[in-house]
């Protein structure tokens, strides 16, 4: 369920602790890294076609683990 | 993804699979979906969860519907004769015209990150695809660096969440959408996840 986490300390009343390992943790309970696992081979496919783009020599980058991480995900 | 690959660069799992879900959504509302677009989302998969019933839905759809039907409706749903049923542009929601406010603020933010329109686009840079794509950069460091989660929900706060929400509800129920409401429902969902997702992280 998308909305666990978040929805049960609301309905409790408390306070949601903002900490990294909660928005971790809810994002890893969340549809998100199940649907976009799917769908980064479409977002990889499509990264040239982006309507942004860096002018050049502003320091560019895309690193090594990110597109290994294409790489490995594409179908 | 395959254990084996190393996450660096204190880019977290979640948050390159974030940076894909923009990028996704990005490439589906930018324009008419090419038959290779399709023929992806026609191999996405799902589960029970809102976002996976829509990606399956989508899927189906996808293998099922001829793809110049899907890139007329693309056309009658965003573009349209004069004008489509939806403009899908920040300053239209915001104050009800193009061009307006919102999208100077816009530019002026993204003249501090340092992007530009890419050369050869014409749309006004607050289209919804162009702020997607903004996203992503910003999660993935496509822009000089990675940018943190603050400064993500900083921007996210100020160009996406005030309108993109509103946006893809009226996706999910255009007259003309058939293929695009699942799209719609999927970036609905999905903005919900990451609007909760940065009141979590101490920033909001």
């Amino acid at each position: 369920m998308v909305c666990d986490p978040f929805l049960e300390g609301k309905m409790e009343g408390k306070k949601t602790k903002g900490t990294v390992a909660d928005r971790r943790d809810f994002l890893k309970r969340s549809a998100v890294t199940v649907a976009a696992a799917g769908a980064v081979a479409v977002s990889g496919k499509t990264a040239s076609a982006s309507e942004v783009e860096v002018p050049s020599g502003a320091g560019y980058r895309e690193t090594e683990h990110v597109k290994a991480f294409y790489d490995s995900a594409r179908f | 993804m395959s254990g084996s690959v190393a996450v660096q660069n204190s880019i977290s799992e979640e948050d390159i699979l974030r940076a894909d879900m923009y990028g996704f959504l990005a490439a589906l509302f930018r324009k008419e979906p090419s038959d290779e677009l399709i023929s992806t989302v026609a191999a996405l998969e799902g589960d029970q969860s809102p976002i996976g019933g829509a990606c399956l839905t989508l899927a189906h759809l996808a293998k099922t519907l001829d793809n110049d039907l899907i890139r007329h409706e693309y056309v009658t749903v965003f573009v349209g004769v004069g004008r489509g049923e939806i403009l899908p542009f920040a300053s239209y929601y915001l104050t009800g015209f193009l061009n307006d406010k919102p999208l100077a603020n816009l530019r002026a933010d993204m003249a501090a990150i340092g992007i530009a329109r890419a050369d050869g686009v014409k749309e006004p840079e607050d289209h919804i695809s162009s702020l997607f794509d903004m996203m992503a950069g910003l999660i993935r460091g496509s822009f000089g660096r990675v940018y943190s989660v603050a400064e993500q929900a900083s921007f996210y706060r100020k160009h996406v969440e005030p309108w993109a929400g509103m946006l893809m509800g009226d996706v999910e129920t255009a007259k003309s959408a058939v293929f695009f409401a699942p799209a719609g429902t999927i970036g609905r969902a999905f903005l919900d996840i990451e609007s909760q997702a940065f009141s979590m992280d101490g920033t909001g």
